[in-house]
């Protein structure tokens, strides 16, 4: 078949197709449209403001190497003011982390962004190798959700942005939609599709890859020649979500649009006002004062169960859960989390539109 | 490497599965021994029957009057005649034995028999009751006609009356003709190469209506759309069909399963908009045909929503129900779409998880659509959502004129073009394509140069319109984020993407 001319210019030959539309484009045009859909997600949503600090949540990983590039990218050509922070969480997982925070070091060279890293160990006193060793390979993806989670809005009071940026792409919420539902999680549901999420006490999180595919994040990439690190977790992967990633890709094979279509069904259902509800509010761990929807965080209490080497009681046992919470203060020598401080954050004016 | 030889090692024999979790006894009765187990809780035959028509009834009656959820049983009066939907599966002989048992003929084993013979709540609650079965053979290629088969079931059943259609139907202006009296005086004609899907209308067609039928199934560009698009021919017959006859309620046999499936499809599809109606809905047809209907509206319900299909087995099985079944939906050389991989992925993870399907059902039952209604969607008749053009537009630039727009408001679509009265599963249904071109499905037989026609309730609407008006906190679950610690090469990388890389 004779190449083909772009389907957006008409006038390079294409050398791609696009897995969002199926359009056959020029590597410029690909280049065009990636970046300007991201900018038009951001000023859709009305993400920043004029001078706002923002940290990009960076893992040496294909999507936050692309977020960090992209968003300096569009933050020089748009103007949008904003100061840009690269921050990492180190989990402590010798012989992987290392090298992928290496990525992120010279991505702080090319991109001039000042970078933070901080460890599990000195925020939790944890490595993740140290938690694996204790609970083993099937349970420790709890425990790490939980902590990066935290840790990330951590480094973020540190620097006192007001703003982290994540690379979770399209197919990632794709798939919590289908996971969401699968297990019945109406809460994360209701919430999972939100490009922007913000708590009273917490710090603004969002998502400005929300519709941009994996596959076109990898093609970026690769026609950019960014460098970034293949991103299998060594311990074992949470096996639901295994399951429903899998899914997704032959959802995708059968149909590309499934990942965008699915993104727009979770965007036009909501919960059922009776059933908000009956959920539960919002508040603050009394012990670490990170918010929670308990007396004590989810945190706080995976910590306590390694620190009294009872971890998986801590994850499944209701008892031993309720009896840490009758204690409002752990016993005597168990370390503990830092109380928490929201950045104190100027008010700034004006949005970037 | 092993073998796995099991007569060697005593590793390699599969354990057997325990059939109870922890009694043998009924978890009803505590007396009885089970003899069934549903979800980890064992039945014994005594207790499962009533507690299946428990369940069916429950299902069905808070919704036969027409305000919902009122005063029940000594006051079932629903507006019209019942329409029970029929496939010739599992699900639907089951339904339509529990239609006749309950409703029909009562079965005093099935029924309690409080307050005497001539007590209101022994009156009929539907006056007639309709068996329509809906016949697919002639679009699909190696499957044979049941409709004799599935007639003699039917007629087995004193006091229904049967109804037969053919799927293209849809296309057949003498079939609109004879239930709605509205001379068909022309076509439409619709282009599915522009995702705007601008129409033309026409004359009266020369195309047969499985001509026509056949031409509009080949067109669709995936796999995926082929049993969407039957499943919607078939739910808006019926709905017509209920119409024509006066029925105020129409009944699926669509079991817990299969509406756990059908739910993570309809997601898979875009439909969040309508996990509702995938659930149960109302039905407001188009004032014109609804003018010489004594029923305002029609409700489709699924009375089998809380019934597994193991217990839907079950009960066939005991009550020795003849299943005549349900052809499978395979196009020669096509790959399964998303319908066909959602029903082997639930049915593989209720292995593992055995609460997936009603987990699924009951999460859905939790939600509501967001943003408003435009009106309905001129093809599967469902609510279609406000804005729908306007998102796709936003999140994927498709040409250099969508940038110039961005931001501004979106401009008015051209005057004959159906997109914007589609629901955003039927324009993705007809528009989204594949990776690989799809099959011909219909080797020898040619389609028409130009567009193709739409079923006649969407042709009926635009000919009929104005529109022919020649004038006019994260919840997000972190995912994994830890990697291997390998520098991804850029062979690595194209070897990802290499399926998108033309050169």
């Amino acid at each position: 078949m004779p190449p083909r001319n772009c389907a957006l210019c008409d006038q390079a030959r294409a050398i791609l197709k696009r897995p969002k539309t199926g359009q056959q484009i020029c590597k410029d045009c690909f280049f065009y449209v990636f970046e300007t859909e991201v900018h038009n997600t951001i000023t859709e949503a009305k993400l920043f403001k004029l001078g706002d600090r923002v940290a990009i949540g960076a893992s040496g990983g294909k999507d936050s190497t692309v977020l960090a590039y992209v968003m300096k990218t569009l933050n020089d050509r748009y103007q949008y003011g904003l100061e840009l922070f690269l921050l990492s969480i180190d989990e402590g997982i010798t012989g992987y982390r290392d090298d992928s925070l290496e990525t992120v070091k010279r991505n702080q060279q090319q991109y001039d962004i000042p970078l933070k890293i901080l460890s599990y160990d000195e925020l939790y006193g944890w490595t993740m190798d140290a938690i694996v060793s204790q609970v083993g390979k099937k349970n420790n993806c709890t425990f790490c959700g939980v902590f990066r989670r935290q840790a990330l809005d951590r480094g973020a009071a540190m620097l006192n942005v007001d703003h982290i940026v994540t690379g979770h792409n399209a197919d990632d919420i794709a798939e919590t939609v289908l996971m969401n539902i699968m297990r019945g999680d109406i809460a994360r549901l209701g919430r999972c599709t939100s490009i922007c999420t913000q708590g009273d006490d917490t710090i603004k999180r969002s998502k400005p890859f929300k519709y941009a595919y994996e596959k076109e994040i990898v093609m970026y990439a690769y026609f950019k020649k960014l460098d970034y690190f293949s991103t299998e977790c060594i311990y074992s992967p949470d096996a639901y979500r295994g399951h429903a990633r899998a899914f997704l890709k032959d959802l995708e094979a059968a149909r590309p649009s499934a990942i965008i279509d699915i993104i727009h069904s979770g965007e036009a259902f909501e919960v059922k006002e009776e059933v908000k509800a009956t959920q539960k509010l919002q508040q603050i761990c009394k012990r670490c004062g990170y918010m929670s929807s308990n007396d004590l965080c989810k945190a706080c209490s995976l910590l306590e169960g390694l620190e009294r080497g009872m971890p998986r009681a801590a994850v499944t046992d209701r008892a031993f859960r309720k009896k840490m919470l009758e204690e409002d203060q752990p016993p005597e020598g168990l370390r503990t989390i830092p109380y928490f401080q929201r950045p104190s954050g100027e008010t700034r004016v004006g949005t970037i539109s | 490497m092993s073998c796995e030889n099991p007569t060697a090692e005593a590793d390699a024999i599969m354990p057997r599965k325990r059939k109870y979790d922890k009694s043998r006894t009924c978890v009803k009765c505590k007396e009885n021994a089970g003899n069934v187990v549903v979800r980890h809780a064992v039945y014994c035959r005594a207790c499962f029957i009533p507690q299946m028509t428990y369940k069916f009834r429950r299902s069905l009656e808070p919704y036969v009057n027409a305000k919902p959820d009122g005063p029940r049983r000594t006051a079932l009066k629903p507006t019209g005649n019942l329409l029970v939907a029929f496939s010739g599966g599992l699900g639907s002989t089951v339904l339509l034995d529990l239609v006749n048992r309950c409703y029909v003929s009562p079965d005093p084993t099935l029924l309690t028999a409080d307050g005497g013979r001539d007590h209101p709540r022994n009156e009929r609650v539907w006056k007639r009751v309709h068996v329509c079965y809906v016949e697919c053979c002639d679009v699909l290629l190696g499957t044979k006609d049941r409709t004799e088969e599935v007639k003699n079931l039917v007629e087995q059943i004193q006091g229904v009356e049967f109804i037969s259609l053919r799927i293209q139907d849809a296309f057949d202006s003498s079939w609109w003709n004879s239930i709605f009296h509205e001379d068909s005086n022309g076509d439409v004609v619709v282009d599915l190469s522009d995702e705007m899907l601008p129409f033309v209308t026409t004359g009266s067609s020369t195309q047969t209506p499985l001509s026509a039928m056949k031409a509009y199934l080949a067109s669709l560009p995936t796999p995926t759309a082929l049993p969407t698009t039957l499943n919607n021919l078939i739910r808006v017959l019926l709905q017509h069909t209920a119409l024509n006859t006066n029925s105020s309620h129409l009944l699926f046999g669509t079991s817990l399963t299969s509406l756990a499936v059908s739910l993570i499809s309809n997601v898979s599809q875009g439909g969040g908009f309508h996990v509702k109606e995938e659930m149960q809905e109302e039905w407001f047809p188009d004032a014109r045909l609804a003018k010489n209907s004594k029923i305002g509206s029609v409700r489709l319900i699924r009375p089998l929503k809380d019934i597994s299909v193991k217990e839907c087995g079950v009960w066939a099985w005991w009550s020795r129900l003849r299943v005549i079944g349900r052809e499978e939906w395979t196009w020669p050389g096509a790959k399964p779409g998303i319908g066909r991989l959602t029903k082997d992925f639930i049915r593989g993870l209720e292995t593992d998880y055995p609460s997936t399907v009603s987990t699924i059902v009951r999460t859905c039952g939790k939600l509501s659509p967001k943003g408003s209604t435009s009106g309905q969607c001129l093809l599967c008749q469902r609510p279609a959502q406000e804005g729908v053009q306007a998102w796709k537009a936003r999140i994927a630039i498709r040409s250099h004129d969508d940038v110039a727009l961005a931001g501004t408001s979106v401009p008015d679509p051209p005057g004959h073009a159906l997109a914007p009265l589609l629901c955003y599963v039927c324009h993705t249904t007809l528009t989204s394509k594949g990776t690989r071109a799809a099959p011909a499905l219909y080797p020898s037989h040619t389609s028409p140069s130009v567009g193709i026609s739409v079923p006649l309730w969407a042709s009926s609407y635009l000919l009929g319109s104005a529109l022919h008006d020649e004038s006019s906190d994260t919840g997000f679950v972190e995912p994994v984020a830890f990697s291997g610690g390998k520098r991804m090469s850029q062979e690595e990388l194209r070897g990802a993407i290499s399926e998108f890389i033309l050169d």
